[in-house]
């Protein structure tokens, strides 16, 4: 594609001489009539909307894997909150006096304190 | 190209046509999407976004080991298991999983259960554990759902039902700590509010997302150390058993802290199968709901009024005639108490001789009288500065405030006021006697008695609650006599009882009970109110028992009971013994 010199244009400014000013425009040579601008700008939006529609899809899977997460997490919450349950009766009064270890204990005939 | 309909065509009808119905389209459009765009937003939304209760989780209730929190009331997870008969197909595996699995929290009618064809919801095995509800849901039957809730469970079994409390079905909490602290127990729901798929499950997609944290209630430590409470239960109910009595409580307090340790009535419950009690007066704690007349346990209280204002010494003498005339009404000493003549106040604290109380109350009028003056004394130490008569703002539900009767009040006369010097004609609660007591012995200091240590934080980790100021009721060498006066009346009849090198007090009360306003000889209720410790008190205990037509007495009854907790607690603070 080629494009060529086609118009001059000479600004106040430019006839006073300055600098980085675009002194050339260029006009394409490939002329695009009202329906392909229609088509180019259908086809833009179509293409915005599969991104949205990928990104959204995406934010959806990371929503399932997250609520998969969040359901492991409760579930071993129960799990702990059962073995915590567990242990409190393990460790619970009655549990441990009727234990063969508190069966064997004598009870001291005295006490002697070091002062 | 220039393209060009001539007027009146059919090109041209047909134009206008599609033009007009597209414009009836737009139209329509717009007000579908503008004009009506708020309810049709509406309606989307109530389809698609779904609001979800995030649960709260009770705060657990910790007790004390030691110095140790330890878990006494925490939640568990637990399924219903249910069916669905119309879809249910092979109903024999199911009834045999179920009963397998479930065990006694199976439905006993399985069978007919399944039967109800035209029925979609049976219950089939309530109360069921995770781990068994995962060995059922891995049978893979057809027709069979769970139903999560979540329950109360008491790792220590009945300990301290009464000062707990329970959760009723509703979830709400009922007497003791549950009830009281309920508000503080519950926490507060959370909200999730988002767009769901078909499945409910919450997706970020949409702006009006909300995710509100549940706040889950507070973890309460009680001061109630757990050994001391176990060791009080038994003792109360070996005591109760020895002397045939129906009804028992004790409280065991810290008198430098007013933290109860201990609190145990019977008969008690099982807060886990709060359903199967048959009297709901079993729920109530009678140490703090049952105010009743605290006899001689009183005399020290009026004693430390008497030595305060200056009146009395325990070394002050009066004439014990065996009886005090007051207002021309005859008020006895116990039958056959003795002692007649001059005596010492500490001797009438010895017997526990009304007369000797009677006669502090006159001093504290002109000598001889119970003046306006004397009442007005009495009722400003026993009402504002012991506390008496009105609530502790102990955190546990049904506390009772008791009565005691202004001298303002036409029945606050000489006689009453009498009365109230050795315990009768006013209605306290143990846990009031208990705090007053616990002033005496702790210099003049009242502690306002709470059971609740502080708090087990997010990270499991326990952060005490400050303790409120104390509050003066008498001066610390006042308080100091009493408690001398109190040591010396055990040491003469209850010493050989005690473990030698330690300093124990403690005083005798036995109430006559009043039924349809008129005082009974034929039920009486015997209480001990004592102290324990080396050169610091540690502890105060209060026993008393009682029993429907039956009569028991403070020295006799209450006190083994004492006696049996003290000794252990002097063991289990370690503490040592003096010289």
């Amino acid at each position: 594609m080629s494009y060529q010199n086609t118009t001059q244009f000479s600004s106040r400014r430019q006839q006073n001489w300055s600098r980085n000013q675009n002194t050339v425009a260029f006009i394409s040579s490939v002329k695009l009539g009202p329906v392909a601008h229609t088509v180019l700008v259908a086809l833009m939006i179509t293409v915005l909307g599969l991104i949205y529609l990928t990104q959204a899809t995406r934010a959806t899977s990371y929503d399932y894997a997250a609520q998969k997460l969040d359901s492991q997490i409760a579930d071993l919450n129960t799990k702990q909150s059962d073995l915590a349950i567990e242990n409190a009766r393990l460790t619970a009064l009655q549990t441990v006096k009727n234990s063969t270890v508190a069966a064997a204990m004598t009870t001291p005939s005295d006490t002697q304190y070091v002062r | 190209m220039k393209l060009e309909l001539q007027k009146g065509s059919r090109s041209r009808v047909l134009a206008g046509l599609v033009i007009g119905i597209i414009a009836v389209f737009i139209a329509r459009l717009f007000y579908l999407q503008v004009i009506q765009n708020g309810y049709y937003v509406a309606q989307a939304n109530s389809e698609q976004i779904k609001r979800l209760t995030i649960p709260a989780k009770r705060g657990l209730i910790y007790a004390m080991d030691r110095s140790t929190p330890v878990q006494l009331v925490m939640n568990q997870t637990v399924y219903t298991v249910f069916a669905d008969p119309t879809t249910t197909q092979d109903d024999n595996k199911i009834i045999s999983v179920i009963e397998q699995v479930a065990g006694g929290n199976a439905r006993p009618n399985l069978q007919a259960l399944l039967a109800l064809k035209d029925s979609r919801y049976q219950i089939l095995a309530t109360k069921v554990t995770r781990a068994q509800a995962d060995k059922i849901k891995a049978e893979g039957l057809k027709g069979i759902g769970f139903q999560e809730e979540t329950q109360r469970v008491y790792p220590e079994g009945t300990l301290a039902a009464q000062i707990l409390g329970f959760v009723d079905y509703a979830g709400v909490g009922q007497y003791g700590v549950e009830g009281e602290l309920n508000s503080r127990l519950t926490g507060k729901d959370g909200l999730l509010q988002s767009v769901t798929d078909v499945s409910d499950v919450p997706l970020t997609i949409g702006s009006n997302n909300i995710n509100k944290p549940a706040v889950n209630g507070d973890n309460i430590v009680l001061s109630i150390d757990r050994n001391v409470q176990a060791h009080v239960e038994q003792a109360l109910a070996d005591g109760l058993k020895k002397i045939g009595a129906t009804n028992g409580s004790v409280i065991v307090m810290n008198p430098q802290t007013g933290q109860v340790m201990a609190m145990a009535n019977l008969p008690s419950y099982d807060p886990a199968n709060f359903n199967q009690v048959q009297d709901a007066a079993d729920f109530n704690n009678p140490t703090i709901s049952a105010p009743y007349e605290p006899g001689s346990d009183m005399k020290t209280l009026t004693m430390a009024v008497g030595v305060d204002k200056g009146v009395v010494t325990p070394a002050s003498t009066y004439d014990n005639l065996g009886y005090m005339d007051v207002d021309g009404i005859h008020v006895l000493n116990g039958v056959g108490l003795g002692h007649l003549g001059t005596i010492t106040l500490q001797t009438a604290m010895n017997f526990s001789l009304n007369s000797g109380f009677i006669t502090v109350a006159e001093r504290l009028g002109d000598g001889s009288n119970i003046t306006l003056q004397a009442r007005n004394t009495m009722y400003d130490y026993f009402y504002n500065k012991f506390k008496l008569g009105q609530l502790t703002g102990i955190q546990l539900s049904g506390e009772a405030a008791g009565t005691v009767i202004p001298p303002t009040d036409p029945q606050g006369n000489a006689v009453r006021y009498s009365n109230m010097a050795f315990g009768q004609g006013l209605d306290v609660t143990m846990l009031q006697m208990s705090a007053a007591f616990s002033s005496i012995v702790d210099g003049g200091q009242y502690h306002t008695p709470t059971v609740v240590a502080g708090v087990v934080d997010a990270s499991g980790k326990y952060v005490a609650q400050a303790l409120p100021p104390a509050q003066t009721t008498v001066s610390k060498a006042t308080a100091d006599q009493v408690r001398e006066m109190t040591h010396v009346a055990r040491g003469t009849l209850f010493s050989y009882k005690d473990k030698p090198g330690y300093e124990i007090g403690g005083k005798t009360g036995t109430s006559q009970t009043l039924i349809n306003g008129n005082y009974n000889n034929n039920q009486t209720v015997g209480t001990y109110l004592g102290y324990g410790g080396d050169s610091t008190p540690r502890y105060v205990i209060m026993v008393q028992v009682s029993g429907k037509d039956k009569t028991f007495e403070g020295g006799r009854d209450a006190e083994p009971i004492f006696t049996d907790i003290s000794n252990w607690m002097l063991n289990y603070l370690n503490v040592q013994p003096k010289g």
